[in-house]
């Protein structure tokens, strides 16, 4: 297997004598038109990562102790802690609902020998994947299950 | 630092978009419970016994590695073209690497965490 390519692998070793226009940021950039949902996605990283510390604070503290765990349970009663949940839910939502929108029309035409299925099919297996997970952990989670 | 990265690019790329996936279907769930109805009285907020219980099994010590890390690596990725849409790449150098660290750090300590239950 060979290395990977270096990103600037085919750049020309010295300026061409074709005069290029120096790349400028698209009018509509960062938040009109059609980038304002790229721009969100893409800002929905920093939410991921706040959260992905927030659940490992939670979990690292199950295995601490009782009183450690209460403690953090708690402190989501803070209604900053609620905001911020609130908007990391809105949050998960875009990009479920952004993510599933798109998901279906990235397939290939053909997988091998198989054809992937059509696109209402994929988008209808994916809600009802998010739907039906999220009932169930949400069911476990709140006591109603197990 | 760049060579590194992008040898390890089709890991991050499988982490972040199973972030995208898997860690948007288990966090919502999280979220409505854990973070909006218990502390809002909606629902009994979860007790430490029925969580280690919940949580100390093989399905439940994968179900929260995965509620960490996948959220992790996506957001450290995004995060990284959010810096690079907004200010360019020349700073890429820098922040990618402390993007992933934080990233893989984050996945160290889940794993200590998991593992400690």
């Amino acid at each position: 297997m060979g290395r990977p390519a270096h990103p600037q692998a085919m750049a020309p070793s010295r300026p061409g004598s074709t005069r290029t226009a120096p790349p400028e940021l698209p009018g509509q950039f960062p938040f009109a038109g059609r980038y304002r949902g790229y721009t969100l996605f893409a800002w929905t990283g920093v939410l991921y990562l706040l959260l992905g510390f927030l659940v490992l604070r939670v979990v690292w503290a199950l295995g601490e102790s009782p009183q450690a765990f209460d403690s953090v349970i708690a402190s989501f009663r803070n209604p900053l802690y609620i905001v911020f949940h609130l908007l990391a839910l809105v949050g998960v939502c875009f990009v479920a609902v952004r993510f599933f929108w798109l998901f279906p029309k990235a397939q290939p035409p053909r997988i091998g020998p198989a054809k992937p299925p059509p696109q209402p099919v994929i988008l209808a297996m994916l809600y009802g994947l998010w739907i039906g997970v999220t009932l169930l952990l949400s069911a476990i989670l709140a006591g109603v299950l197990f | 630092m760049q060579g590194l990265l992008l040898k390890l690019e089709p890991l991050i790329w499988l982490v972040f978009g199973q972030g995208i996936m898997l860690g948007t279907i288990l966090l919502t769930g999280w979220l409505l419970v854990v973070g909006v109805a218990a502390p809002l009285g909606l629902v009994e907020p979860l007790g430490y016994e029925r969580a280690h219980a919940l949580g100390s099994n093989l399905i439940g010590r994968l179900v929260l590695f995965a509620l960490i890390v996948l959220p992790l690596w996506k957001g450290a990725h995004h995060t990284r073209h959010i810096s690079i849409d907004m200010g360019g790449g020349d700073r890429d150098a820098a922040v990618a690497p402390l993007l992933y660290a934080l990233a893989g750090f984050g996945t160290l300590l889940a794993a200590l965490a998991v593992i400690r239950l």
